[in-house]
């Protein structure tokens, strides 16, 4: 024990620089099982939980808490989880719209994530140590691509948690067609990990030596073909976007042109995440391509009812007949009269719809109940597709605004690194802003910020960058 | 700014203290229904009652509507939210047969959700095959309507409203000091 309080400092360092590979790398294997979601605890949870445990010892023992005293980062946190309480409170006893179990376990997993920031802060204090996490990072990103390509040309093995079944942790393999998730369960997860490795790759490659930039480059040109291989539009926008920000904070606008003759000859050049785009046009936007008519009377009648999966059944078919397509006619075969035929152009309308039609409206819902507080976390369910809305809904207006805080305090620390003399400093708080703004894009159409392992690495990575300006 | 925002937070206190209504009782049967004696209607569940009858949307949800401001006894209407019919599951009991579900609520206070299950065509026709009979009191219906009522503690809408005031506070003065920095 004497041992363990004497070296603490380093423990927390090995620990924490472990988490930076096992985090991303460890599929979503489920340990424990909650009763009521499919969202279950994992060995990762454990390991922060540990993690965090050693570092508030560590506090007591160094007698230090001025992060959460005086520092305005530590203090917006603060207010953050307090109105978080407050909200899960008035959810169970007021508005009765939490499951008062889920609720606490939503509350204690976005604490769990947000800690990292100050954990790593404290813990990331040199150069060296700094170094040491950018490497593993680097090796990190290596081991993903590897794993996503392995997915789609060798059969490698898939963890999903896409849905209640796969969730169970089943090794599944892709099936023609499907996206690839890497190590990350869901392919939209990857596609945000990819777009901040995108963002450091590219800022960092202004920082270091000739000898680094070739691996650089290797390894963004593999994670832009996986980022292309995810097929996620709104990442595939945000790292664009992201992209330009980097350039513009990193005070190199004159490779602007090149990124844009990239993004537009990607956007082109013939694969899934364009024929989305277009679908996203022509079905989305503009509401054309054919549509599904229904195989007879009955079903076209039966979609009219306010739930078009009753019966209808008004002359021949047997009741128990099946509503659905035949699948010898090529379309879907849980294809609903009004959806479109085509498959890539079904997945995109139903994408958007579930999202305008269900999602949406039930935040939006839980925001009109109680504007201060929401309903509390979990009232939602497992996923509301756009963090904006979500946070509204869950949290309300005070705990957006709490949060907003937090954003806001971070950025102003981190922005004073872009005006470091130090050129690590400089292009990595160039990257790490940059990572904020493609955060707040995928929040359009992602809870990104409730995605366990993109969002843990965001609140590392930006610890890492306030631990690199505090201690220049 | 200080005074707009001590007047909000008296106004918003009378508002959350203000008498509501006390239970599923304070709301009326439906004109010429049957109250459910099914089980899951009566007593099982706190503050449900159901009642089947004759009556469709367009009559239900704004007789409900008026008697839940009446019941509140605040001079403006509350709140209508219309939620997916599966909804009810949680909000009503499980399982609920149902075709449309809408809430009434005073944020912050009580919320009264009216589940209807209408499976006749007012002609008396079923609206998809295999509709149940609506069978109570040796009649048949055409329509089930359940309500339930979900109120707050007092003490709750107390602490609830010193979080949010001193939230208010916290979140100006740190924002404040946010900006400065």
């Amino acid at each position: 024990m004497n041992w363990l309080k004497n070296n603490l400092d380093r423990v927390l360092y090995i620990l924490t620089l472990f988490l930076f590979a096992f985090i991303p790398l460890y599929p979503k294997f489920p340990l424990l099982n909650i009763s009521g979601t499919y969202v279950a605890v994992r060995l990762e949870d454990l390991l922060i939980g540990l993690t965090l445990a050693l570092w508030i010892w560590y506090l007591i023992i160094n007698k230090n808490f001025s992060f959460f005293t005086k520092d305005n980062i530590g203090r917006s946190f603060i207010l953050f989880f307090a109105i978080g309480c407050l909200s899960l409170f008035s959810g169970i006893f007021l508005t009765h719209s939490v499951v008062p179990h889920l609720g606490l376990l939503h509350l204690f997993r976005r604490i769990e994530f947000m800690l990292l920031l100050p954990v790593i802060a404290t813990v990331f204090t040199t150069r060296k140590r700094f170094m040491t996490a950018l490497m593993v990072l680097v090796m990190t990103l290596a081991a993903v691509n590897i794993f996503a390509l392995g997915q789609k040309y060798l059969d490698w093995p898939v963890i999903s948690t896409t849905n209640s079944e796969f969730a169970k942790g089943l090794p599944l393999k892709l099936t023609p067609g499907a996206r690839v998730n890497s190590t990350f369960a869901g392919h939209y997860d990857l596609a945000v990990f990819l777009d901040m490795a995108l963002i450091l790759l590219t800022t960092l490659i202004f920082a270091f030596r000739k000898l680094i930039k070739p691996m650089f480059l290797i390894l963004g040109v593999v994670s832009t073909l996986v980022l292309v291989m995810t097929a996620a539009r709104v990442s595939f926008i945000a790292a664009f976007v992201g992209l330009i920000a980097a350039l513009i904070l990193s005070k190199k606008k004159k490779y602007l042109l090149l990124l844009v003759i990239i993004a537009m000859a990607i956007a082109v050049y013939p694969s899934q995440l364009r024929d989305r785009f277009i679908s996203t046009v022509t079905i989305n936007l503009l509401d054309l391509g054919q549509r599904y008519e229904g195989r007879n009377l009955n079903q076209q009648l039966e979609n009219k009812l306010n739930i078009p999966t009753l019966y209808y059944r008004i002359s021949s078919r047997s009741a128990t007949g099946a509503s659905f397509a035949s699948p010898t006619a090529g379309i879907p075969i849980d294809i609903a009269p009004g959806e479109p035929i085509n498959v890539t152009d079904l997945g995109v309308y139903r994408s958007f719809e579930i999202r305008l039609n269900i999602e949406w409206p039930r935040a939006v819902n839980a925001f009109l109940k109680n504007p201060f507080l929401g309903t509390g976390y979990a009232s939602l369910g497992i996923a509301t597709d756009n963090d904006f809305l979500r946070s509204l809904g869950e949290v309300g207006i005070l705990g957006t605004t709490a949060f907003i805080l937090v954003l806001l305090s971070i950025w102003k620390t981190i922005y004073k690194g872009i005006k470091s003399d130090e050129k690590i400093i400089r292009f990595f708080s160039a990257g790490s802003l940059s990572i904020i703004i493609v955060f707040l894009i995928n929040s359009v159409f992602i809870d990104v910020f409730e995605a366990s392992k993109v969002a843990a690495l965001l609140w590392m990575i930006l610890g890492l960058n306030i631990g690199l300006i505090r201690n220049k | 700014m200080n005074k707009i925002f001590k007047t909000f937070a008296v106004i918003l206190l009378i508002y959350m203290l203000w008498p509501g209504s006390k239970g599923i009782s304070d709301f009326k049967p439906l004109p010429d229904s049957a109250k459910s004696t099914l089980s899951g209607d009566t007593v099982q569940i706190p503050n449900v009652s159901a009642y089947f009858s004759y009556q469709f949307r367009n009559f239900v949800i704004p007789f409900y509507y008026k008697n839940f401001q009446e019941a509140s006894h605040f001079p403006f209407p509350p709140l209508k939210l219309n939620h997916p019919p599966e909804y009810s599951w949680t909000v009503i009991k499980k399982p609920t047969d149902t075709t449309y579900l809408e809430e009434f609520i005073y944020p912050l206070r009580d919320s009264l959700y009216i589940n209807g299950f209408e499976n006749h065509h007012p002609d008396g026709s079923k609206v998809f095959y295999g509709s149940p009979e609506l069978r109570e009191d040796g009649k048949l219906w055409y329509t089930k309507t359940t309500l339930r009522l979900y109120t707050s503690n007092i003490l709750v809408r107390i602490l609830v409203w010193f979080g949010i005031v001193f939230s208010f506070i916290y979140i100006s003065k740190l924002g404040r000091s946010i900006l400065k920095e």
